[in-house]
């Protein structure tokens, strides 16, 4: 069953006088479950297709499939609401809110959904303890270094979505935390079938995919679905 | 999600950076205190001159003759009352009425061998509750008894700039009802000292039946004098005592100067009042505007969670309105202190000062600010109100950032 499907998707970027092609015809379907990585150089346009994929933007041409909803047809309020109960974000920066503790930034997303607090609370602690990081739950995010990619983590994963998109989510950790961020990611994969999409250059953080989107300029060079190419 | 939650994440944000919230806070605080010492003490100047007006030169309701003109302080009898005793016994009976009584009015010089002064003669009753003020402020001798037939009281600031003591003989002039000159010798029974320079430089007090003899006057009166338990009455008051052939007046007609002059300060103060609440405000939307730079990519990782623009929006009103009620608080504490002590201590201006107004303002030479909890209320609530207006382009900035963009910040 398809999670997204993105039909012959093009993006361009204006700045100023110049012209940037993001995306050239890029179709992809993405399914509940997978576990997968966007790989390929600086410009290919994976970060583009992330945020097409998590309906932060809208192509300039083809479709955008959400479990069969056309997102190009959205509201920006709709495309809000569609986030914030179908899809989880991990970021490169962590991007964690500063001014909450872990236990609050897990809970945010749970809050602006109008999750009941008793469900709240056993979800929040829930995922603190499967990342690991239970007893920081009251640090805020310059108290822990390392560890906000796990909180990123299990914030991602608190609306329970069909999707996660992870933008270099190894990028600013050292090997250790970022081999135990891509371990964590893996396993909550396959114990929740949420699906996971993540952008990277790094082949350690490649070697944990079951699936590999090589890009580059701005098209799929190789979708990595098996029989296609 | 919940206002609370997000006051919360506002409350929190006002943290960040201290030192910036705390100046800005400040800038709030300090500039509502200083809106309510300007109005606290434009409100005191004004009820305390009103208060002094109505106290020694106009009462609450004057009745007077129609052809009686103020200006002239006139003594013939077209422009005097006949039956004095029979009107101010009528003013009495009502019930909102305090004290009524006679007084005659006219203008004179006061002579000694060195020297002289113009003021106004006051006949007055001396029995009546209406001059209690002035016995109250006697500083010197007695006051004057029914009976006393060459009596005066002058002020005593008057007295001493002419070197004249209690028990001291001196020439008063006038032209009577006649319209012809006069003089008399009087005997400087007492001093008073009001602390109003106008009246004290600018009076003498002789009883009603003296200065009707004086003046040629008998049996009438320039005015009927009448002061109310409260002041709100003095229309109904007046509409009472209307008959033909007098002319009722109110202590606002009678005041008529002083009002306007009043009314133009108020709107002088009014503007006032907006540049300093505009200044706080520019104060505060910069404070946010920067707060709004700062978090760009925060504003756009909020958005990819779901938060809508309008969660986005009250989040950093939230924030305004917070540093606005804390800076209000902080405010009103400053201000009332302010107002705490230019209420007791008051602001000395001198004599000088003191009658630039000319006789149409009753300025002591201390002036005294006042509470006034409804105009202070205002000011704070006005303040809050423009405060979140100038709030709502940053926060509406900040609310329509596309998340594409918001994340791509630096």
């Amino acid at each position: 069953m398809e999670a997204i499907q993105l039909e012959h998707v093009s993006k361009v970027y204006h700045i100023g006088a110049v012209e940037t092609q993001a995306l050239n015809d890029v179709s992809l379907s993405i399914a509940v479950g997978e576990f997968t990585a966007l790989v390929g150089p600086s410009g290919s346009g994976k970060t583009t297709l992330l945020q097409l994929i998590g309906c932060l933007d809208k192509p300039d041409r083809g479709a955008v499939n959400f479990q069969g909803r056309d997102v190009t047809r959205l509201s920006a309020n709709q495309r809000a609401d569609l986030r914030r109960e179908r899809i989880g974000f991990i970021f490169q920066f962590f991007a964690l809110v500063p001014v909450l503790t872990a236990y609050e930034n897990v809970e945010l997303p749970l809050l602006l959904s109008g999750v009941k607090p008793t469900e709240r609370r056993e979800r929040v602690k829930q995922l603190l303890d499967a990342v690991g990081v239970a007893n920081r739950a009251d640090h805020r995010p310059n108290q822990m270094s390392g560890q906000q990619q796990r909180v990123a983590i299990a914030r991602a994963l608190a609306p329970r979505p069909v999707l996660v998109l992870a933008d270099e989510p190894t990028a600013n950790l050292d090997t250790a935390n970022g081999q135990q961020a891509m371990e964590i990611m893996q396993r909550l994969n396959q114990e929740t079938g949420t699906a996971f999409v993540f952008a990277t250059h790094d082949p350690r953080v490649v070697s944990f995919a079951q699936r590999v989107v090589k890009m580059r300029d701005g098209r799929i060079d190789d979708n990595g679905a098996p029989g296609v190419n | 999600m919940s206002l609370s939650k997000l006051w919360t994440i506002a409350y929190r944000d006002l943290g960040r950076n201290r030192r910036r919230s705390i100046f800005t806070l400040l800038a709030v605080a300090l500039g509502l205190a200083l809106l309510m010492v300007m109005n606290g003490f434009i409100a005191g100047i004004m009820e305390d001159s009103l208060q002094n007006s109505i106290r020694l030169r106009t009462g609450h309701v004057q009745i007077r003759a129609d052809s009686y003109e103020e200006e002239t302080l006139s003594l013939q009898a077209k422009d005097l009352l006949t039956d004095p005793d029979a009107l101010a016994a009528r003013a009495s009976a009502l019930p909102e009425v305090q004290a009524a009584a006679p007084v005659v009015w006219a203008s004179g010089i006061l002579d000694t061998l060195d020297d002289s002064a113009g003021l106004q003669i006051y006949g007055i009753d001396t029995a009546s509750p209406i001059y209690a003020p002035i016995r109250s402020a006697l500083v010197g001798g007695t006051f004057l008894t029914p009976d006393d037939r060459n009596g005066i009281l002058i002020g005593k600031s008057l007295a001493d700039s002419m070197g004249i003591a209690v028990g001291q003989k001196v020439n008063l002039a006038i032209v009577n009802s006649d319209g012809r000159p006069d003089e008399g010798i009087f005997t400087i029974r007492g001093l008073f000292a009001t602390g109003i320079p106008n009246y004290d430089q600018g009076a003498a007090l002789m009883t009603l039946s003296k200065a009707q003899a004086f003046t040629g006057t008998t049996r009438h009166a320039s005015a009927i004098f009448i002061l109310l338990h409260n002041r709100d009455d003095s229309a109904k008051v007046a509409a009472a005592l209307r008959s033909p052939d007098v002319s009722v007046l109110t202590w606002s007609d009678l005041n008529q100067v002083f009002v306007q002059a009043f009314q133009t300060s108020m709107s002088f103060y009014t503007i006032l009042d907006f540049i300093v609440m505009l200044i706080v405000a520019v104060i505060i939307a910069n404070t946010l505007l920067m707060s709004v730079f700062e978090r760009i990519r925060e504003m756009g990782i909020l958005a990819a969670l779901g938060m809508k623009g309008r969660q986005i929006l009250q989040m950093f009103l939230l924030e305004a309105a917070s540093l606005c009620v804390a800076g209000i608080v902080l405010g009103v504490a400053l201000g009332s202190a302010g107002v705490g002590y230019l209420a007791t201590a008051g602001f000395s201006i001198g004599d000088k000062m003191a009658t630039v107004g000319g006789s149409s303002f009753a300025l002591g030479t201390t002036l005294y600010a006042r509470f006034v909890p409804g105009t202070f209320a205002v000011l704070a609530l006005v303040l809050l109100l423009i405060v979140l207006l100038a709030s709502l382009y940053p926060a509406w900035y900040a609310a329509r950032l596309e998340p594409v963009e918001a994340l791509r910040a630096e």
